[in-house]
């Protein structure tokens, strides 16, 4: 009955839409046309170029290509939805990659196979999964906090704040690797429940397997949509974002929710690290760096403005997914790598463009 | 506001547990520290440095000395390895000595070059950003040269083949410690052609009677990078010519630079993954144009592909999953694991502590007031240059 309800809503809708289209004159109507097409050219753009793609390189649509796009986005999935919350907020957050690489690296220590020769804790037995996933959550959670917590107490630009804590992780991370004579070799040899869990895979799509993180990242968006869209902080946040001023008069504690905001983020972040660990299999200091930038990429992408207080968590899946398959693609047409660059510094500076013209018609 | 608080201090409490949980696990660090601190002080009150000069005993006419050291990025594990090993031979010398991070940035490096040379250091040694650019590395020498200290370059290139002895000639307190930046490709290409030549039928997973190798590469334009990435295949095409057997062949035809590259320029283990995944879900033995050899330049691009493959299926190491041959350059801790799994089939030796050593024994030179390089004959020295110092590499397939 409800399926039919909205069925019925749906089609009166589209009814309703065409008999406005209708009412309006010839300039209106090539106004309209404009518009649509303006406001959803990235995603036209997109089907152009999986179209030309596929005609280029027919093996870009089979299963294997799609699990590897799916499963390839899933991994950047967790740090994407984390960073989000902080662009709602006007702010944004440049310590994610060094926290991810920081976590990854703690995951790693942690699940070393005992047998391994190089093992960085020689006495120490292969920890449950789950505590370690709760030790990199926490780990992430406290880093995610000190930045939440000068930017809200000391009203410092997040810009900032990140900034500071990055370089602090990134030092953290540096000391970590070197400690116990691992002297900042390569941390692998990961226990092989581990690399199971996260790597392993339990359903196969027409005979390709598909990755466990992937499942964890549906896990993830999941979570994630609840705490946006049905529970109070979610409502806050975006009221913060939006005008924080006008969110502290209606009664929102503004300097908990903003502090609660990059805490989660950080959580984000130390699950993206768990996954990394044991998807690249190699961790070391340089492990995470720029992850950020592709993480605000997606995100702007996907319609999580830097003006604040908008965004979905469709949209920021919608952005990694986007982003990948422009990547993905990149690769199947075999495009010169310094051409690649300019690509993707293109496809960011559009995908700006076209949200921030959204919001000054809006204006 | 109790609340916040007892957050605050919790919080307070986590941090330094971290930090002390660091310092204290160390083996070696704590004790590198303390002479460092001890060491630094001494350089600035006199009297201090005089009580080091008594313990240091007979190593005495050295406690002068005030060693500089800069290393191009602290992340980089080649370069861990070198400087823990170098860390330990200063203390060891009882010098003064400051490490710096350049952190991957030449400007930097430039700026600590400029504080160090201004707090009196004595000598330094520089392990330059930029690889195999005359003007990065002539400006160095000439703010040595101001200062009239000697200085050591190590492991990165100070000039390309065609300039040999432009910089390093240009100034006689000078030397260069490295390796031979095609030497490691020269091997790695002729490690590959041995082991195709012995193992072609096996290699050849569609029977087409030809190889085609993938190659990850680790950086754009750093000379190393470029010709691992150019000899890795050439010597290995010609080994396998000698033989009468066919050329490797490059598995994307459509793709021209024959290199995929990690496009943030790191060497990255990520990077060699993130490529491999996807090269595998068009490239695989269902199509029947599986990637049958890995060719990486360092090892950590090479544990990244081999974790890609294993998700596939291969190599895990077990005897009954089926092995591409991946080959790496370093011969990290992990990258001997994985050969001595059977996860992995070669990699070359970068020996970090003959470059440490070799280091020092300059220092003690440069130190001692004695020319650089005195008493370097033993050394494999550079044909052109008389103060190029090359440590050699060596192939690495398990103990």
């Amino acid at each position: 009955m409800i399926c039919m309800g909205v069925k019925m809503n749906m089609v009166s809708n589209v009814k309703q839409g065409f008999v406005n289209y209708k009412e309006l004159d010839k300039k209106d109507k090539f106004n309209f046309w404009k518009e649509a097409l303006i406001n959803n050219a990235l995603y036209i753009l997109l089907i152009i170029a999986v179209i030309y793609t596929y005609t280029q390189n027919q093996r870009f649509l089979t299963v294997n290509s799609i699990v590897n796009i799916v499963s390839l986005s899933a991994a950047n999935i967790p740090i994407a939805c984390g960073i989000a919350g902080c662009i709602v907020l006007t702010g944004t957050d440049l310590s994610a990659g060094r926290i991810v690489g920081l976590t990854a690296c703690i995951s790693a220590s942690l699940l070393q196979s005992a047998t391994y020769a190089t093992k960085m804790f020689p006495n120490l037995p292969v920890l449950p999964i789950p505590l370690v996933i709760l030790i990199v959550i926490i780990v992430g959670g406290i880093i995610g906090w000190v930045n939440g917590f000068f930017v809200a107490k000391f009203q410092l630009h997040p810009f900032i704040v990140t900034l500071a804590t990055q370089l602090i992780v990134y030092g953290l991370l540096l000391m970590y690797i070197m400690i116990n004579g691992n002297n900042g070799q390569p941390l692998s040899g990961l226990d092989k429940s581990f690399k199971t869990f996260v790597t392993g895979s339990v359903v196969s799509l027409f005979g390709v397997p598909i990755p466990n993180y992937v499942w964890y990242a549906c896990i993830v968006v999941a979570i994630m949509w609840f705490i946006w869209n049905k529970t109070t902080f979610g409502k806050n946040m975006f009221a913060v974002g939006s005008n924080p001023e006008a969110a502290n008069v209606s009664g929102v504690n503004v300097m908990k929710t903003t502090i609660m905001v990059h805490t989660l983020a950080g959580c984000m972040y130390g699950i993206t690290g768990f996954i990394e660990s044991a998807r690249i299999g190699s961790n070391q200091a340089n492990t995470g760096l720029n992850y950020e930038c592709d993480a605000i990429a997606a995100c702007v992408i996907g319609g999580v403005s830097f003006v604040g207080g908008t965004g979905k968590i469709r949209g920021v899946v919608l952005g990694v997914f986007l982003l990948r398959i422009i990547f993905v693609a990149l690769n199947f047409l075999s495009i010169n790598q310094n051409t690649q660059y300019i690509i993707k510094g293109l496809i960011i500076l559009i995908a700006c463009a076209i949200d921030m013209r959204k919001y000054l018609v809006r204006k | 506001m109790k609340k916040r608080f007892l957050a605050t201090m919790l919080c307070l409490t986590m941090a330094v547990t971290l930090f002390t949980g660091c310092s204290s696990s160390k083996n070696n660090t704590p004790k590198n520290n303390s002479t460092k601190e001890t060491s630094t002080d001494s350089s600035k009150a006199d009297n201090e440095a005089e009580n080091v000069v008594d313990t240091a005993g007979d190593k005495a006419d050295l406690s002068d000395a005030n060693v500089a050291v800069f290393y191009y990025t602290y992340s980089d594990t080649y370069i861990a390895s070198v400087r823990t090993a170098l860390d330990k031979q200063l203390d060891s010398l009882g010098v003064t000595y400051q490490d710096y991070d350049s952190n991957s940035n030449q400007t930097t490096q430039n700026e600590q070059i400029d504080t160090a040379i201004s707090t009196g250091a004595t000598l330094l040694i520089v392990n330059i950003v930029t690889s195999g650019s005359v003007d990065a590395s002539q400006a160095i020498v000439d703010k040595a040269s101001a200062a009239g200290i000697p200085i050591i370059f190590f492991n990165r290139a100070v000039e390309g083949d065609a300039e040999e002895g432009t910089v390093l000639g240009s100034y006689d307190k000078c030397a260069f410690v490295g390796t031979d930046a095609p030497e490691a490709g020269h091997m790695q290409g002729t490690m590959i052609g041995e082991y195709v030549v012995k193992n072609f039928d096996s290699i050849d997973l569609n029977g087409d009677g030809k190889i085609s190798y993938a190659m990850f590469m680790g950086q754009l334009g750093n000379v190393e990078a470029i010709y691992r990435t150019q000899y890795g295949v050439e010597d290995a095409n010609a080994v396998l010519k000698a033989n009468n057997l066919p050329e490797l062949e490059y598995f994307d035809s459509s793709n021209s630079d024959r290199y995929q590259v990690d496009q943030d320029g790191t060497w990255s283990a990520t990077a060699a993954n993130n490529y491999m995944t996807t090269n595998l879900s068009q490239f695989n033995e269902e199509n029947g144009n599986m990637i049958e050899l890995v060719i990486c330049n360092n090892d950590g691009m090479a544990e990244g592909a081999i974790s890609a493959l294993n998700v596939k299926g291969y190599n895990l190491g077990d005897g009954t999953s089926k092995t591409i041959p991946v080959f790496g350059v370093d011969a990290t801790d992990a990258a001997k694991q994985l050969i001595a799994d059977g996860k992995m089939t070669g990699t070359i030796k970068q020996d970090a502590e003959g470059m440490a050593d070799c280091i020092a024994f300059l220092t003690q030179n440069a130190a001692g007031g004695k020319n650089v390089m005195d008493g370097t004959d033993s050394y494999n020295i550079s044909a052109n240059v008389s103060n190029k110092i090359y440590i050699p590499y060596a192939t690495y397939t398990g103990e």
